[in-house]
């Protein structure tokens, strides 16, 4: 999987442009990334949003097709041939990291390996983890994001979520330096 | 279309038209993007010197074709428009997620004329352009507007430029400021520009991809160049702490501006620099877009928090004006972040002020009791305060260093630190000789950026005789060689403001030059370009500005630095003793640049 670290995140978006570029023949735009940062500006933090093989795998239970599956690594795989293009995937993902273009979904499938975000990432704030998968459980919050409509703002929420618990540490340890000091 | 959007935008606020038009591809060739495209537009439009707070002078808001692509640490957009603070070339550029989203909703310059009767805010999307009513938005400060219109809008992606009561209020070195007030246009009076139209904001939002011609050799320039950026010496510091690392860098050299530059090394620094700042009060990094060095940073006091600071507010707002303090000078940037005021304008009427009253010229009877001692902060919030509502004394700190000095007079004009009334920058020029250059003869007055001739710092000795004929070009203190340098980075700068990157990057890491410049532009557009035919369009364009700005009422008697700097020699540290004999350099600038012995250039 690709492990996100927000704490990280300087919320440059190198990886949705080297998502997108490689992937869509150089072209750029954030709906071609499979990655997606969310800027949560009024408290500064970034999250990016990517597919963390989650042990639910809302999105391959949900197809009604079984255009989608698991492959080795835990990547989630599209068969392009057996998709219908219907989005019921894309409505099932409570942090909004599947979504259809053209109707064809794309979700992160790891480059086949060697992830081109990671390597985009200066600063370290994806990491790959190519012998971990199925470990993040969503079904805690799942109630919750899933109240979003669209897959953006579930995509933002789970970016709040993430950002909020951040930046509990980050006003303390301010907070404490600052009385020491004067 | 290749690397540009491929159109522009025409908005008149008098009337409320709106016309977008295709982007005339011969013309676009010849001004490529960003801050050119922009003043060649008005060296086109403005025949005569309009006054700059009405609805006769024009805002361009221009990014560039490679705005937006894989180009790292590229997205800058500039905002450009007849200065009220200086009366000749406006402009102001800033990084942060502005410049590509404007790409995206498809378009690579905005110009906007006229003046709204109600305060308005521009929309601009891909599916529609509005002017929208923005009576909501007037009177709050920047991140308030940006917060108050993502609600609004209901859309996270949404990017804002807006200004603060500073613009509104009309102070003629009001900034606007995007990225959540964290990245700012700062210099110049963009935001009081805008303040005369009742121009709130601008918030964009697009879904157009972006396209380059040759997409492998485009991300193979790209790849190198990011390749290059992080094995540059200096990334791992830059990082870290960004420009904020040039406190010790320049103390280290004697030459960070203290106590209104009477002194060149702050015994203090290690109390107000990058380090500690890093240390107390920050939580992460911050980027523009695709940049990999991720320079800014977010910080939190208990005051409040924001992204930032760069180097030169910190300066401005610590040993410039002789004070130690770090969290209040946070406490004052961020208020002059959100407020939208230029912090080295508004610092140097501050610290003028403060020398004012040390040397006995002035004292605080004459400021309505404001005690400028150095390092008085309180009197620092109290004047800026008043200074954003134009209220008492802030009326006339308003207006900038160089009108305040005049109507005071008696004496204190000479210490007004400021070229063609935009205040100087935070660097002595005494110990850089080439920045004291660039500052003398920079087309929006003692700019930092229209030059950047960081080269003078590298010793790098072989490389300056076969650049410039002489190792002194890379050496701080020498003067020989120094207008050579100058005229090489205005051009190389000029390729980086058209090209919409950041100067911390393509210059001063020196990832970028003409010979680069035209391979990324070929690949990236799709049109033919060759590092000879560049670097004369860019020579060119610098006689164009300066054909512009003699319009406007430039004075080449004006290409000169304030008295302190070519008379008092710097009183201790490495660079004692040093004084700057730019008048003689200015000509020698005037002669590589084929101008008259008087700075004209020829007739064509």
């Amino acid at each position: 999987m690709i492990r996100v670290d927000p704490e990280l995140c300087s919320g440059c978006r190198r990886c949705e442009v080297a998502c997108s570029s490689s992937r869509f023949m150089g072209m750029i735009e954030r709906l071609f990334s499979r990655v997606q940062v969310v800027k949560v500006e009024e408290i500064g933090a970034d999250v990016p949003v990517i597919c963390q093989q989650c042990r639910e795998r809302y999105c391959v239970d949900v197809c009604p097709v079984q255009a989608l599956r698991v492959g080795d690594r835990g990547e989630v795989l599209v068969d392009i041939e057996t998709c219908t293009g219907c989005d019921q995937c894309e409505k099932a993902c409570p942090i909004g990291a599947i979504h259809l273009v053209d109707q064809y979904p794309l979700v992160c499938d790891l480059c086949g390996g060697s992830p081109r975000c990671v390597e985009a990432c200066t600063m370290d704030a994806l990491s790959f983890e190519p012998e971990t998968s199925d470990v993040v459980l969503l079904t805690e919050v799942d109630s919750v994001l899933l109240s979003e409509k669209t897959t953006e703002e579930r995509a933002y929420l789970y970016g709040i979520t993430m950002a909020e618990t951040l930046r509990k540490a980050w006003v303390t340890n301010v907070a404490t330096d600052r009385d020491s000091d004067r | 279309m290749f690397g540009y959007a491929g159109n522009w935008l025409e908005v008149d606020l008098t009337d409320h038209g709106i016309q977008s038009h295709p982007l005339d591809l011969d013309w676009v060739k010849t001004v490529i993007g960003g801050r050119m495209m922009n003043t060649w537009r008005m060296y086109e439009e403005m025949t005569t010197g309009v006054d700059p707070l009405s609805p006769e002078n024009t805002v361009y808001v221009g990014v560039g074709p490679l705005t937006g692509t894989l180009l790292p640490a590229s997205a800058y957009t500039t905002v450009s428009a007849r200065s009220p603070l200086t009366g000749l070339i406006g402009d102001a550029a800033a990084g942060g997620h502005f410049g590509p989203e404007l790409k995206f909703a498809g378009f690579d310059q905005v110009i906007i004329r006229g003046r709204s009767e109600e305060p308005c805010y521009l929309l601009i999307t891909d599916e529609s352009v509005e002017i929208r009513p923005a009576s909501h938005l007037w009177g709050k400060d920047i991140r308030e507007t940006h917060l108050a219109l993502l609600k609004e809008l209901q859309d996270p992606h949404v990017q804002v430029a807006a200004i603060g009561p500073a613009g509104e209020n009309l102070v003629k070195y009001a900034t606007i400021a995007t990225n959540m007030a964290g990245r700012t246009f700062g210099r110049t009076g963009m935001g009081a520009v805008w303040g005369s139209k009742q121009l709130k904001a601008i918030a964009v939002r697009g879904r157009t991809p972006i396209s380059v011609a040759d997409p492998q050799r485009f991300e193979a320039i790209c790849g190198e160049l990011s390749r290059r950026i992080i094995e540059h010496p200096e990334f791992e510091t830059r990082k870290r702490v960004g420009t904020t690392m040039l406190v010790n860098n320049l103390n280290l050299l004697g030459i960070l501006p203290t106590r209104h530059f009477q002194e060149g090394v702050c015994e203090y620094a290690h109390k107000i620099n990058g380090e500690i700042l890093r240390e107390r009060y920050v939580t992460k990094n911050k980027a523009c877009y695709n940049c990999n060095v991720h320079c800014s940073r977010y910080i939190i006091t208990p005051d409040g928090e924001g992204e930032g600071p760069e180097f030169e507010p910190l300066c401005s707002y610590t040993s410039r004006i002789g004070n130690a303090d770090l969290r209040r000078a946070l406490k004052v940037i961020m208020f002059m972040n959100r407020y939208g005021v230029d912090a080295i304008s508004s610092g140097e009427t501050i610290g003028w002020a403060m020398e004012c009253i040390e040397k006995g010229l002035l004292n605080a009877a004459d400021f309505d009791g404001i005690e400028f001692r150095f390092g008085n902060m309180d009197a620092v919030e109290h004047i800026l305060d008043l200074i954003v509502r134009r209220k008492g004394i802030g009326d006339l700190f308003a207006e900038g260093t160089r009108a305040l000095a005049q109507q005071y007079g008696g004496g204190t004009e000479k210490l007004a630190m400021h070229t063609k009334g935009l205040e100087i920058i935070n660097g002595d020029p005494r110990g850089l000789k080439a920045y004291g250059l660039g500052y003398a003869v920079a087309s929006r007055g003692a700019c930092h950026l229209r030059a950047d001739p960081f080269f003078e710092l590298t010793g790098r000795r072989d490389e300056a005789i076969k650049r410039f004929g002489t190792e002194k070009a890379a050496m701080p203190f020498e003067e020989e060689g120094k207008p050579a340098l100058v005229e090489y980075s205005e051009r190389n700068c000029l390729l980086l403001d058209a090209l919409t990157m950041c100067k911390n990057v393509g210059q001063s890491m020196e990832i970028m030059n003409p010979d680069v410049g035209a391979e990324l532009l070929q690949a990236g557009t799709g049109m033919t370009f060759n590092s000879e035919e560049l670097s004369e369009t860019l020579a060119k364009t610098r006689t164009m500005e300066r054909r512009l700005n003699l319009r406007f009422g430039l004075d080449p008697k004006d290409d000169t630095l304030p008295y302190r700097f070519k008379e008092e020699g710097l009183p201790a540290g490495p660079a004692a003793g040093q004084i700057i004999h730019v008048d003689a350099m200015v000509k020698e600038f005037y002669r590589i640049k084929g101008w008259s012995a008087e700075g004209v250039p020829p007739p064509g």
